[in-house]
């Protein structure tokens, strides 16, 4: 039997995303201090989306109603907060980051291309294999569990582009590879979901509970499976062109005069490649 | 032109004095030679396009006309369409990026001399191989793109359909080999000093068409290769009546056309970044937003292809996406006009007929693109979609952006080619001839579009103001040709009575100027420092050199290894093809039904085996890999054995497995799942067998102590190859055998 749910809790006000917000800001004030007017804009910004996209109703339609909406959810915690997140973080002084000299193999092991790409990627796929995808929405456990899987893989994906040490940042033609190739692995999973029979994400179909306003979406031609298909295209394109605007900084780093090689410039990025 | 070949020994042995000359060309390997082939070539299916161009226009000029009878009309477009693609537009360009590529980056040569003439030997063949067709009756029919069903067997039963797919084949082989070329030549020839940040404009527009051309021609080889097994041995990718899909060729097909236009479009781009510059006096307004930008289209241009399906039906929510793909994709190729434009602004403007030809380029590009963006709104694409609209927007495109920046390219490098200027007076003749018919053709084509007018008709009633249009539209194509023929008449004349240019006639500021014009068969006795990106202007100029300006990144002497880049960039071109394939093995498996399925007639546990030994052949060749570097020949040839033997055992398996599958009566024409299995692990199996062919190639000149081999580098890129034919199996294992996707 489904249950129908009123509309006016559409907001989640009580997420418990608030406290992961607060000791993140926190922390942020305790490691790097508040200096800089543009690294405080990016924090603000990641935090702010990482809030709506739990307490707005984007958050509630997510947890099991509407696919497309899951879709947007899991990539503003994919791609835009961690992308918000390193850029916030300060460029360190003299090319490497000193507060992490005691993990410099965690360090090295970050600005590894394969496993930024690979973690990247396979979270997007891994989650969207039908029987994880379901448990996931189904189980709260597992759904903090890839909420959290998503932030982290994210900030590995985005550290070798956007690392504040130009050390771990690949080299030009690298890091167009990187995204271009990034983008080809979600056009395909896009594809995939945008036309195939099967239902990826069963629990979306055949929820126990309705919101009143799906039944209206219903009404409007938002069936389950032009849902689906929305989802899979919000799978293609808006990340591609998030990687293509990243490829565009990355030309704009590389062409810029800044890139002029003098005696300062450490000597690995001189490799170019 | 001087006879030189690249080879000195080759220039001795061609002694015979009848048969030196046209020998020297025949067997030529100079990238200046192969490209002057590709261009007369190009030339020569000019003329031909031409010709059913103006026989089309015969046609229309009257309503109700019998001049061509329906059937020779639709062969008559179908040829001009792809003639003017396949046999002109691509191979007059990669001419033109062969001759002048190497010579703008201060090169010997292509990376690739030989591999340079075999693609152009690739351009005649498919050529001869399109229109062959005629001597069987009947020209192929079902247009440029050839949609399925219309060009599968029940529809189509001629062979002609078949000699387009071979020649098609053949030409995107060619295509391929050339783009790799290009792409290894500008990434590790380069003069020293010459950062990727500092190369002209034409090359790198060049390399963004390499990119392009080698990961875009592949969809269109998955798609000809998918439908030739449907023509002759009876599959049914594409045949809606028995499972298959009209559709996935329309994908199939623009995933691989959308690129094109790119493809099309790019290297005239790169050519009037040269040409308005220098007859301004100025250097390019915004080197890095143009640069940049265009590599922008590159990736975007993958994203936009069902935009010419969207009469189809996708869905509105596929049909909104792609409309805003190809709204963006319409502002880096816009703001570009920006910046040519505001190059000329303030500059020293010399109106040669080069800098003309690169002006009326920026007005009518300016129409094509803009009525480009009206085809991005889906609800005007609907209502215009298949009328004479879409080919007066496109004909704006490609005559007025590429054909436009091909006439610029011409008047400004045929004295580098030849030493002699061309007449200045038949240039504007052959402009104005041009202007007018490109205007008079395509802008009525664009009335009678909106006028319903539909295209791909032979004939059409005689409705008010249609055949005035039309005939206005037949004076165009006219003028066009009356064009073409002053263009050649140029180059006649000029060939023998042309005033001599000297090394610089127009003061260019790139490096094919710094050498003798025609240059000779080293292009360079000294190649000038390059500091900047006008090295020539800093030659003629040391008071102002651009240094002193403007700071670019300069060259930290990074040029990768040429056998793994070019191994690499033909690895990626392959991946395309595969994920094709595997794409169309999902497509048609999802949900399998009848007798036989992946399940029925696959015996997962012996192929997981025979998997097993082409899993450990990677491990053995990298074993070999390993010997070679620590200098330990005979293991290295021990290992190098047993990866050969491993892969034969693979072989030998898929060849046990294919005997039970087709003595116990499942064959490609039985159903999907067949026709896609036999597809995937067949063109696998051939991969496998051309890595084993390059193995035992390895092995043999190992044996006989090559150091080429022994070096290392050869086999570092045979192995790249062999990696990548065993991760692709991995693919098509899991996918067809055990099942994932489905």
């Amino acid at each position: 039997m489904i249950e129908l749910i009123a509309d006016r809790i559409l907001w989640n006000w009580w997420s418990p995303v608030w406290l992961v917000v607060v000791v993140i800001a926190i922390a942020y004030g305790r490691i790097f201090g508040w200096k800089s007017a543009a690294r405080t804009a990016w924090l603000t910004t990641g935090l702010a989306v990482l809030v709506f996209a739990f307490v707005s109703p984007l958050g509630v339609l997510a947890d099991g109603f509407l696919f497309s909406a899951h879709m947007i959810q899991h990539l503003l915690l994919l791609l835009v907060v961690p992308l918000c997140l390193v850029l916030s973080l300060p460029m360190p002084e003299s090319g490497a980051w000193p507060r992490f000299s005691a993990t410099g193999g965690l360090r090295q092991r970050l600005s590894k291309p394969a496993f930024g790409w690979l973690l990247g990627l396979g979270a997007m796929w891994f989650w969207h294999v039908p029987a994880f995808c379901n448990a996931a929405t189904e189980s709260y456990g597992l759904g903090v569990l890839r909420s959290a899987s998503f932030l982290l893989a994210g900030i590995v994906f985005w550290w070798p582009i956007y690392s504040p040490s130009k050390v771990s940042r690949l080299p030009a033609g690298n890091a167009v590879v990187y995204l271009f190739s990034a983008c080809l692995g979600c056009t395909l999973l896009g594809i995939y979901i945008t036309f195939t029979t099967i239902t990826v994400c069963p629990a979306f179909v055949s929820p126990e509970q309705r919101l009143a306003m799906m039944i209206a979406l219903n009404d409007a031609g938002m069936t389950s499976s032009v849902d689906q298909q929305l989802g899979g295209l919000l799978m293609w394109v808006p990340p591609c062109s998030l990687y293509i605007l990243a490829i565009l900084s990355v030309l704009c780093r590389w062409y810029s005069p800044e890139n002029v090689p003098s005696a300062a410039v450490p000597a690995q990025t001189m490799v170019e490649s | 032109m001087s006879g030189a070949s690249a080879e000195p020994s080759e220039q001795s042995s061609l002694k015979d004095p009848g048969m030196g000359r046209l020998l020297s060309w025949v067997s030529t390997v100079d990238h200046k030679k192969v490209g002057i082939l590709y261009i007369c070539t190009a030339l020569v299916f000019l003329g031909i396009g031409g010709l059913e161009a103006l026989l089309l226009r015969v046609q229309l000029l009257f309503p109700n006309n019998t001049f061509l009878s329906p059937d020779l009309f639709n062969q008559m477009f179908t040829m001009h369409g792809t003639t003017m693609v396949f046999l002109v537009g691509m191979p007059v360009l990669v001419g033109f990026q062969n001759y002048f590529v190497p010579l703008m980056i201060g090169a010997r040569d292509v990376a690739f001399p030989r591999l340079n003439a075999m693609s152009y030997w690739l351009l005649p063949c498919g050529g001869i191989l399109l229109y062959f067709s005629f001597m069987t009756g009947q020209a192929p029919d079902a247009g440029w793109f050839s949609y399925a069903p219309l060009s599968t067997k029940p529809y189509n039963l001629m062979p002609a359909q078949d000699y387009w797919i071979v020649g098609l084949i053949c030409l995107g082989i060619g295509s391929v080999a050339a783009a790799i070329n290009i792409f290894v030549t500008v990434l590790q020839c380069r003069a020293p000093g010459m950062s990727l940040q500092r190369v002209p404009l034409f090359v790198w527009m060049s390399l963004m068409t390499a990119i392009l051309t080698i990961l875009a021609l592949p969809a269109l080889n998955a798609a000809l290769a998918m439908l030739m097994i449907d023509r002759l041995l009876g599959a049914a990718f594409f045949e809606p009546a028995r499972g298959g899909s009209a559709v996935l060729w329309q994908h199939y097909f623009w995933v691989f056309g959308h690129p094109e236009v790119y493809i099309l479009i790019l290297p005239a781009f790169g050519m009037i970044s040269e040409v308005i510059p220098v007859f301004s006096r100025k250097p390019i307004y915004g080197y890095a937003f143009v640069a940049g930008s265009s590599a922008v289209i590159v990736l975007l241009s993958y994203g936009v292809w069902a935009h010419h399906m969207f009469a189809v039906g996708l869905g509105m929510g596929a049909d909104m996406f792609f409309a805003v793909g190809t709204l963006l994709i319409a502002l880096p190729t816009g703001l570009k006009i920006f910046n040519w434009t505001a190059t000329m602004w303030g500059g020293s403007i010399r109106l040669t007929t080069s800098m003309m030809f690169a002006v009326a380029f920026l007005l009518e590009f300016v129409i094509g693109g803009l009525t480009g963006v009206m085809f991005a709104a889906v609800p005007i694409d609907w209502q215009l979609t298949d009328t004479y609209f879409v080919v007066g927007h496109f004909h704006y495109v490609l005559i007025g952006g590429t054909v436009f920046g091909l006439f610029s390219a011409t008047y400004y490098w045929f004295p580098k080619m030849t030493g002699r200027l061309l007449s200045e007076r038949l240039g504007k003749w052959q402009l104005w001839l041009w202007v007018f018919g490109l205007n008079a053709t395509f802008l009525s084509q664009h009335v009678l579009g909106v006028m319903g007018m539909p295209r791909r008709v032979y004939t059409y009633a005689d409705n008010p103001g249609w055949m005035a249009l039309n005939a206005v539209a037949g004076l165009g194509a006219v003028a066009m040709g009356a064009g073409t023929v002053v263009l050649l008449f140029n180059v006649g004349i000029s060939l023998r009575r042309g005033e001599r240019s000297g090394d610089n006639p127009w003061g260019g500021f790139t490096l094919e100027w710094a050498t003798s014009s025609p240059p000779p068969p080293e292009n360079f006795d000294v190649i000038p420092r390059v500091e900047s990106r006008r090295p020539v202007w800093d030659l003629e100029h040391p008071d102002s050199p651009d240094a002193k300006l403007e700071q670019t990144p300069a060259d930290k002497g990074w040029r990768p290894d040429k056998s793994l880049t070019s191994v690499w960039a033909f690895v990626a071109s392959e991946a395309v093809f595969f994920l094709l394939l595997l794409v169309s093995y999902v497509v048609f498996n999802t949900e399998q039904t009848g007798e036989i399925t992946s399940a029925s007639v696959l015996d997962v546990t012996r192929t997981g085996f025979f998997s097993i030994a082409l899993l450990g052949s990677s491990f053995t060749l990298w074993r070999a890999e390993f010997s070679l570097k620590a200098g330990r020949v005979a293991a290295f040839r021990k290992w190098l054995v047993l990866t050969i033997a491993l892969g034969s055992i693979f072989i030998g398996g898929q060849a046990i497995e294919y005997y039970g599958l087709i003595s116990s009566d499942v064959t490609i024409d039985d159903n999907l799942f067949t026709a896609t299995f036999f597809t995937v692990t067949g063109f696998h199996g051939l991969h496998v067998i051309v890595g084993l062919i390059a193995l035992s190639i390895l092995l043999g000149l190992a044996v006989k102590q090559d150091r080429n081999v022994l070096s290392g580098t050869v086999l570092k890129a045979v192995g790249v190859y062999w990696h990548f034919v065993d991760v692709v199996w991995i693919a098509v294992f899991c996918i067809i055998y055990l099942g994932f996707l489905q």
